[in-house]
């Protein structure tokens, strides 16, 4: 390098080669992630492609059919559902159930755990309560819901809630005393009040720790939904599942269990957009192809 | 508060620590020890010391992090009860917010005093360009170099026009040649400005070729040992300080001042 093209690039001027290099580059950035966007659909097509065929050659070969049913025989089972035994008037119940009480039980986690985690002596004290509630088998609650709440859907939102509320609780608590003193410090010294500190400093640097504990409970919902509906429902894709495996009809109990598997999938991928926004500052997300 | 009276105000200070480490072995450790000092408004003090003589301490009792045990601290005349937010204070590492971008890190002092968005986003402007950062606003933190990282710490804190800076090796972990270009973009940014600067520093030619006086701790438990005005004249060179004619003597004496409370330390160190 010349000291001329030294004191150009100082400058930032661009340089004739680098930056025939930068575009290249950025054009390649752009194919690479095009590439990349195709090759994980046509991946994720593949697995699922290769399962369900592998399971439709394998039933009735390896295994008894009785037992786990076939892909194309599911396929008919949850058409049947779809047009007789009206599918999405129970799909309805059991997504209102599972949304419910995942929101009610996070929002209730968050907030509690903002105001526990913020005095160490508040903390203190509470803390083996939580610990304790969050040990008990909050599944075996759910008769005790229904005898509280009735057989309607608040019993089922309501162990839908204990399911989510404790994980986000925890977690919440552990993100917020997890924030970098010296952030909190230095944040103190600029102005920040209190509701600043909790809003722009604490909320982001706990946000790994409530990002993780929603997705984590996404399913968790939906299982208290579910088992609530087990134990005593006319309703929902529990009470279908129950009664298709009361019949013996594997084929429409899976097909029960699919349509739950596209709605937590479904949830999932909120919850993983609602992540990427708030995580977009993480070194780790997206830049680590730079460092092999 | 009148002219004469100091804006920072040290007096018979004493700080004890226990440390929350072991149950069973809560021995207290005096940290600072009869710390008397008074900086004049607009004054450039540099604090130097060896290790563990409680500079970091003392910076954050100013900003009102760390209660004095016994004594008091005054600033402007006022003893510091709580976080002084009328302060500046720059720490060794940068403490940049990770999620917020460049510019959100400039802003976010003006934004926690409640001034609107478009005062915000201009001031940050101007200060950006003034170190040479423009064209990263977009950038988080992990994307910035250290070099970049400091500057953008230096003026998130100078946005917000504090009378007194606080800075504590602020720039310790750069390379050397970043460091002297920063120490001049410093002194740059601060003359004519009116401001106080209380820099913690363990090298001794930024301290001379930056402050106009010295501050000498001794070794723990810290108290001030001596205080040197430097004999350089303004606006100083940063690059070729080591050329004008009184630096050498100067440092010479500093250094052997400073070289006792380190070879004792390390004395100690070896008895033990
Ligand atoms: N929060 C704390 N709890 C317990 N001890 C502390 C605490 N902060 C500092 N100390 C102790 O006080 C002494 C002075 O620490 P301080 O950080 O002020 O030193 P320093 O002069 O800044 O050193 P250095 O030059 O290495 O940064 C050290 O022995 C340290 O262990
Ligand atoms: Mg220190």
């Amino acid at each position: 390098m010349t000291a001329q093209e030294a004191a150009a690039g100082a400058m930032g001027v661009p340089r004739g080669r680098g930056d025939t290099l930068l575009r290249a580059v950025e054009e390649q950035e752009r194919a690479r992630e095009r590439r990349a966007r195709w090759g994980i659909v046509a991946g994720r097509v593949a697995v699922g492609v290769g399962f369900l065929l592998a399971w439709e050659l394998a039933s009735g070969r390896l295994v008894d059919q009785f037992f786990v049913s076939r892909p194309s025989a599911i396929l008919g089972a949850l058409w049947t559902m779809l047009v007789e035994e009206n599918l999405l008037y129970h799909l309805r119940f059991t997504i209102t159930e599972a949304l419910a009480g995942y929101i009610i039980g996070a929002s209730a986690g968050l907030l509690l755990g903002f105001a526990l985690a913020r005095v160490d002596l508040v903390f203190r004290i509470v803390e083996p309560f939580v610990v304790a509630f969050y040990g008990i088998p909050r599944i075996a609650l759910a008769p005790l819901f229904i005898l509280w709440f009735g057989l309607g859907i608040t019993s089922k939102i309501a162990v839908a809630t204990v399911m989510v509320f404790f994980i986000v609780l925890i977690n919440t608590i552990a993100g917020i005393r997890a924030a970098p003193l010296p952030l909190l410090q230095v944040a103190r010294v600029m102005g920040a009040s209190e509701w600043d500190l909790q809003r722009k400093v604490i909320f982001p640097a706990a946000t790994p720790f409530i990002i993780a504990a929603l997705q984590i409970t996404v399913p968790q919902a939906m299982i208290g939904a579910i088992v609530g509906e087990f134990i005593s429902s006319n309703r929902g894709v529990g009470h279908l599942i129950s009664r298709e495996a009361g019949l013996l009809d594997t084929p429409g109990l899976f097909a029960g269990i699919f349509s739950l598997l596209a709605v937590v999938l479904l949830m999932n991928q909120g919850i993983t957009f609602l992540g990427n926004y708030l995580m977009r500052w993480s070194p780790r997300r997206g830049i680590t192809r730079d460092v092999v | 508060m009148s002219p004469s009276q100091p804006i920072i105000e040290a007096r018979e200070v004493f700080k004890v620590f226990t440390a929350q480490g072991n149950r069973h072995d809560r021995r207290a450790f005096l940290a600072l020890h009869d710390v008397n000092l008074a900086v004049d408004a607009g004054r450039f003090v540099a604090l130097v010391g060896p290790s563990g003589c409680g500079k970091s301490t003392f910076l954050n009792m100013i900003a009102g992090l760390v209660r004095p045990t016994e004594g008091i601290v005054r600033y402007k005349g006022a003893p510091v009860e709580g976080v002084n937010t009328d302060a500046g204070y720059i720490t060794q590492d940068d403490n940049l917010f990770p999620w917020r971008t460049l510019q959100e890190n400039v802003e976010v002092a003006l934004e926690f005093r409640g001034v609107p968005a478009t005062g915000r986003r201009a001031e940050a402007g101007k200060y950006i360009a003034m170190v040479g950062l423009g064209g990263f606003e977009h950038h988080f933190p992990h994307e910035l170099s250290g070099g970049m990282r400091k500057r953008a710490a230096l003026i998130r804190t100078l946005i917000y026009e504090p009378d007194v800076v606080l800075m504590d090796e602020p720039f310790g972990p750069l390379d050397a040649q970043t460091r002297v270009i920063l120490q001049d973009e410093l002194l740059k940014l601060w003359e004519g400005s009116g401001k106080s600067i209380l820099f913690v520093t363990h090298d001794l030619v930024e301290a001379i070729a930056l402050a106009d006086e010295i501050v000498m701790f001794s070794r723990a438990p810290g108290t001030i040992k001596r205080r040197y005005t430097v004999p350089i004249s303004r606006p100083r060179d940063v690059f070729r300080i080591h050329a004008h004619p009184a630096f050498g003597d100067f440092y010479d004496q500093v250094w052997r001042d400073l070289k006792e409370e380190i070879i004792e330390v390390a004395l100690e160190v070896r008895e033990r």
